[in-house]
């Protein structure tokens, strides 16, 4: 308050405009999740009976029971799981084998396909749309007797990760000095050393985030869930989906629902908030 | 750049292999399923390019096509004029920027399953969200092209900060010097802006336009839970219609063909910008 202040002194209308638009942004933005905890914490009889901004304490009083009843629940406990072990084991596996990769093409030549061709390439894996792989990868799951098991959600999501991790930690390694890994090459150590010991811990930070972005990523997924994985091994958004057919839409629920289930990667994100840029234009933007 | 020598390979084939696997051969899988009808339990009846034919004589096939270009091409106009906008408003040295920022990020990695639920009951027409603020009672989901334009609108909430995200980043590092060499010449913002920080972000708004063009043609999440494709089919794009005739129809074959269909549009869409995108990842 004390600069608004300060600003207005010195006049700066423009300023201050330009200060209120930005806080007109921000609060729209922001509105879908207060309107989602400000319903979460609404007693199921005030969902539809308080309108407009519906303010917790001015207009109702809030509860916490739809928390209690939802995560006392065993399917969502069962799905918070499912989704945990999937989403981990994908930047995992995603990590062993997308960081060597992308130091390979941030380190060494290729001729034949070239450095920028083999980027370009696994660029275009991430792009291409996942609808023309899902009644392909659904018949070889059956196949391969893998439906419903979260090995195929996780070989799936590495699938569609590995690519951006491969893009991502290549500018990563490239933005590393070279001179570093040179003197270690000239003491002797191999290139499996200095990968490890020097470069991978130099880029650490951009591995965080890399990782944090896949486990988001891998979190949200839907249209894989949705068809390899649908009684067993359910994970978040299935079991979200699935579950209006049988109770209809309880507001309440949903509210809960939608904040479990986005809570994980939101608050995940704002830890890699200085990556995020780099991360989401696969590294071609500085953030 | 390093030399050598055996070890580079070993350090690239695991992921290499592992992409050409799993998508390469899928691919060509989901275009053999394409020429064939294929049923479960049945063997596998060739039927040349029958599929593809009956694509071009289906009408929600076409409605489809038509659904998923107006999201892709309004979404993304409005997400990246939107975002660019932003971006130019936080550009400047505002209070409690960084915050700000920050809450502008939120909406990127929400579940999209999740905010279509959410703007469900924003969306409600009787105690819903808009229509209890405004008063007025807008049918956001009961009606086609109102339908339509909600499910562009939680679109571009959720992905506009992705644009102004980036196009942020790339104002930012513009130096001083060309905004003061600029101003020496003309007074008009839109001039600066039109002449000197339009050019030094081409490449960014290029690359920016095919992330999310191509992600945008992928919609499925946000319609699946928000309108379930409907009213009638008003809001179901090629994906939805391809997983619709496959998971629930079990025509996998004709699935197969609308996903093939689906995938040689993004890649036309790609290959148009291809020199572009190589220049940027030199």
């Amino acid at each position: 308050m004390k600069k608004v202040r300060k600003i207005f002194k010195r006049r700066n209308i423009n300023l201050v405009t330009y200060f209120i638009l930005a806080l007109i942004v921000a609060g729209i933005t922001f509105l879908p999740f207060y309107w989602a905890i400000s319903l979460s914490i609404r007693n199921p009889i005030e969902a539809f009976t308080v309108t407009g901004l519906a303010i917790p304490f001015i207009q109702y009083k809030p509860t916490l029971e739809n928390w209690k009843e939802e995560l006392a629940t065993g399917e969502t406990q069962k799905s918070l799981l499912n989704s945990a072990i999937i989403a981990i084991c994908t930047s995992i596996a995603v990590i062993i084998l997308g960081t060597p990769a992308a130091y390979a093409i941030a380190r060494f030549r290729f001729r034949k396909p070239s450095n920028s061709n083999i980027i370009v390439w696994f660029l275009s894996q991430r792009v291409l749309p996942p609808a023309a792989t899902v009644i392909p990868f659904f018949l070889i799951m059956i196949f391969f007797k893998l439906l419903d098991t979260r090995l195929a959600l996780i070989m799936v999501n590495t699938t569609f990760n590995l690519p951006f991790v491969v893009v991502l930690m290549r500018q990563a390694f490239l933005d590393l000095p070279i001179e570093l890994e040179e003197a270690a090459l000239v003491d002797g150590a191999g290139f499996f050393t200095i990968f490890w010991k020097i470069s991978l811990r130099l880029a650490a930070p951009s591995l965080v985030a890399a990782v944090l972005i896949v486990f988001a990523f891998t979190w949200n997924e839907f249209l894989f869930a949705l068809t390899i994985g649908t009684i067993h091994v359910r994970t978040i958004p299935v079991l979200m989906s699935g579950a209006v057919d049988t109770r209809g839409i309880q507001f309440w629920f949903v509210a809960v629902r939608m904040l479990i289930a986005a809570s994980p990667p939101v608050i995940l994100a704002l830890f890699a908030q200085r990556f995020i840029v780099r991360g989401l234009s696969f590294g071609a933007v500085k953030g | 750049m390093l030399r050598n020598n055996k070890i580079k390979l070993i350090f690239i084939l695991p992921a290499a292999l592992w992409v050409l696997a799993f998508t390469i051969f899928p691919l060509f899988y989901g275009l053999r399923l394409s020429l064939y009808n294929v049923k479960i339990g049945f063997p596998d009846e060739f039927i040349g390019l029958k599929n593809y034919i009956s694509f071009f004589t289906d009408h929600y096939a076409f409605n489809a096509v038509i659904v998923t270009l107006i999201f892709v091409i309004v979404g993304v106009a409005i997400e990246m004029t939107l975002g660019m906008l932003i971006a130019l408003l936080f550009n400047r040295p505002l209070p409690i920027r960084g915050f700000l920022r920050t809450i502008m990020t939120t909406p990127l990695f929400a579940t999209p399953i999740a905010v279509g639920f959410l703007f469900f009951t924003i969306f409600y027409e009787e105690g819903g969200l808009i229509n209890g603020l405004i008063n007025i009672k807008i049918p956001w989901l009961s009606r086609a092209n109102w339908a339509l334009f909600s499910v562009i609108l939680v679109d571009v909430w959720q992905w506009t900060p992705f644009c102004f995200l980036i196009f942020l980043a790339a104002l930012q590092g513009v130096p001083d010097d060309y905004y003061e060499a600029a101003r020496l010449e003309t007074k008009s913002g839109w001039n600066i802006f039109r002449y000197v920080v339009f050019p030094i972000l081409q490449p960014t708004i290029i690359l920016v336009l095919l992330l999310r063009g191509t992600e945008a043609f992928k919609i499925f999440d946000i319609p699946f839970t928000l309108t379930t494709g409907g009213p009638g089919t008003a809001t179901q794009g090629l994906t939805m219609y391809a997983y619709r005739v496959g998971m629930r129809f079990f025509n996998f074959g004709y699935s197969s063909a609308i996903s093939f269909l689906l995938f040689i549009i993004v890649m036309v869409f790609i290959t148009v910008m291809f020199k572009r995108i190589r220049q940027i990842y030199q």
